[in-house]
């Protein structure tokens, strides 16, 4: 940790708050999460930014996951799209993290990069957010959901096969 | 010039990143399914995006990586570039390369980190030796990773190059005479006559003698024929005894602090070039366990030989009754320089029987100024402490001993340190003297 630089600091940081802004946003719904579910969760993000390529990230996003499934009784607000952001923040920060030893320091371009593809793949949040919301009053009909989740894995699936050859190399 | 993959392993591995957003994707989206909580989906909607770029563009080439060094041999202090090749990497979209630590290494830039887009052109790393020796320089370690993130190559070794680093090379410039230049043709007056260019006397004519020698004017005064006669100009043989049974003090590399093996190198390689430069001839002998020694030689290879020599030293005390035995084997005339801490009594036996044969001989004091004995773990400290001020009292004894055989001993101060000594030893040499054979 002496041998971090400033950059990596900051990436830490946000892997480190990710999980923890992703359970405060559940409390804007009113149904602040288990203060057990907290601890754990902090301790496991803490764990998560000290190693970002551990498991315990993915442990860490599924207590959020938990602690959403279990509070608000299924809403769907605004503040699941900030816990979603919070989540892909702390993600994208523990990739860039993970690019080399603790010591290296941040390439620009490459940080830019990831920013870019970040904003990118918000997108798909607020999109299912709407979805959720327009179909939240409607007659739940079988198998509804099944059919909207492979709807939108065929269509991601597409978009990136499509797009694949335009990525950069 | 190395080619590296990275070993048994050398497949794309998926990251820790990958892993992270599949299992939490996959956990997210079958709990929303199966629960009926469309605000997991919300969630992990933008790590199942991820995901999925990650794993399409998984890589199927292998790549090979290596390091070419822009020099093979460098001098201290001297800068090269160690430039990463890739190839097979095009479906990498970053590039990681740590520079392994070699001690006296200065690695440019960042401490010999990078990271950055393949794109972007190579990724170079500035490399400096800060000290003489043998160095390995451009070792290091590479990653690669695929596009987002998704799989990580390596990391592999680039393996470095072994570098002879010569010691610095100080130029400086110096008038005083060889003592006794007994060579064929050089720059040095020697004291018989000869076909030099220096005034010496007016004689008469003999046979044999160079028309072109004859002094008209004095000719013409005299009714008889004289010529002028020249002092002749020969090259010198200089011999560096250097000491390698040990290295005192803590050396920093260049510009830093200077151990005596550093300024001992750096002296022998300062004066051995001078040498070079006036046209005299250099043997260098190491007093050490390896004992290695070079003959007598002019010109700048030879110089670069002694270069070589002197950056493969290694501080090593010698075999018993080695040092003893040893003989200078130096031809009259030689200038003997001494090049030494003087801590090992058997340096003032070397040097005195040296100035017994009435060779020219000056001693280098390479001892640096508050040098402490290194004291290896469970030495009492208090003991060491008192073993090295009675070594430095008998180095005092030995060093007034040579003083009173009329040694002259210098401590090194860069070029130009025996400039005034020579002199006095030219001067001596014109002077009568008995000789102990």
């Amino acid at each position: 940790m002496r041998q971090w630089t400033r950059g990596q600091w900051v990436l830490r940081l946000v892997v480190l708050a990710g999980p923890l802004l992703a359970l405060a946003a559940q409390a804007l719904q009113g149904d602040p999460p288990h203060s057990l579910m907290v601890v754990v969760t902090a301790l496991l993000a803490a764990g998560f930014a000290r190693y970002p390529e551990s498991l315990a990230g993915a442990v860490a996003f599924a207590m959020v996951l938990a602690s959403w499934w279990d509070g608000g009784a299924g809403r769907v607000d605004l503040s699941a799209l900030l816990a979603a952001a919070a989540l892909l923040a702390s993600h994208v920060a523990a990739v860039l993290a993970s690019y080399g030893p603790d010591d290296v320091p941040l390439d620009r371009p490459l940080t830019l990069l990831w920013l870019a593809r970040g904003a990118a793949v918000f997108v798909a949040a607020p999109a299912v957010w709407l979805l959720a919301r327009l179909l939240w009053d409607q007659p739940e009909q079988s198998g509804v959901w099944v059919a909207g989740v492979l709807a939108v894995t065929g269509a991601v699936v597409f978009a990136i096969v499509a797009g694949g050859d335009r990525e950069p190399a | 010039m190395r080619d590296r993959s990275a070993g048994p392993s050398s497949a794309w591995q998926p990251t820790g990143g990958l892993a992270r957003s599949v299992v939490v994707a996959t956990v997210g989206v079958v709990a929303s399914v199966a629960g009926g909580r469309p605000v997991l989906l919300v969630l992990v909607a933008p790590l199942v995006v991820a995901a999925a770029f990650g794993l399409v563009h998984r890589p199927t080439m292998t790549p090979v990586v290596h390091a070419r060094l822009g020099h093979r041999l460098l001098h201290e202090g001297q800068s090269t570039v160690s430039r990463l090749m890739l190839a097979g990497a095009d479906e990498a979209e970053q590039v990681t390369r740590v520079a392994v630590r070699e001690p006296f290494v200065r690695v440019r830039p960042a401490g010999g980190r990078a990271a950055r887009l393949v794109g972007r052109g190579p990724v170079d790393f500035e490399l400096s030796p800060r000290r003489w020796g043998r160095r390995s320089v451009g070792d290091s370690a590479v990653a690669l990773t695929s596009a987002w993130g998704g799989f990580r190559w390596g990391p592999a070794t680039t393996g470095g190059d072994r570098v002879p680093v010569l010691p610095v090379s100080v130029r400086y410039g110096s008038r005083a005479e060889s003592p006794q230049p007994r060579g064929l043709v050089g720059a040095h007056r020697s004291a018989r006559t000869g076909s030099g260019t220096e005034f010496s006397g007016i004689r008469g004519f003999e046979p044999g003698d160079r028309l072109r020698r004859i002094n008209w004017r004095v000719s013409a005064r005299s009714d008889r024929l004289h010529v002028t006669t020249t002092r002749a100009e020969e090259d010198a043989g200089v011999l560096l005894v250097v000491d390698a049974l040990a290295d005192h003090g803590r050396s920093e590399g260049i510009g830093g602090r200077e151990s005596s093996l550093d300024l001992t190198v750096r002296a022998a390689a300062a004066v051995a070039e001078h040498a070079v430069r006036q046209g005299d001839r250099v043997s260098l002998r190491v007093v050490g366990r390896e004992g290695r020694q070079l003959g007598y030689g002019a010109g700048w290879v030879h110089l670069r030989r002694v270069l070589g020599a002197l950056a493969a030293l290694q501080p090593s005390a010698a075999h018993d009754g080695e040092v003893e035995r040893l003989q200078l084997r130096a031809a009259e005339g030689t200038m003997v320089v001494v090049l030494s801490p003087m801590l090992a009594e058997v340096l003032g036996t070397v040097t005195a029987t040296a100035l017994r044969r009435g060779l020219p001989t000056l001693v280098i004091d390479t001892l640096p100024d508050g040098a402490a004995p290194a004291v290896t773990r469970g030495t009492d400290p208090v003991a060491a402490d008192l073993a090295w001020r009675l070594r430095k009292l008998e180095r005092e004894q030995v060093l007034s001993g040579l003083a009173a055989l009329g040694c002259p001993v210098v401590p090194w101060r860069g070029p130009g340190t025996i400039d005034e000594v020579t002199r006095r030893l030219a001067r001596r040499a014109q002077q009568p003297r008995v000789v102990v054979r």
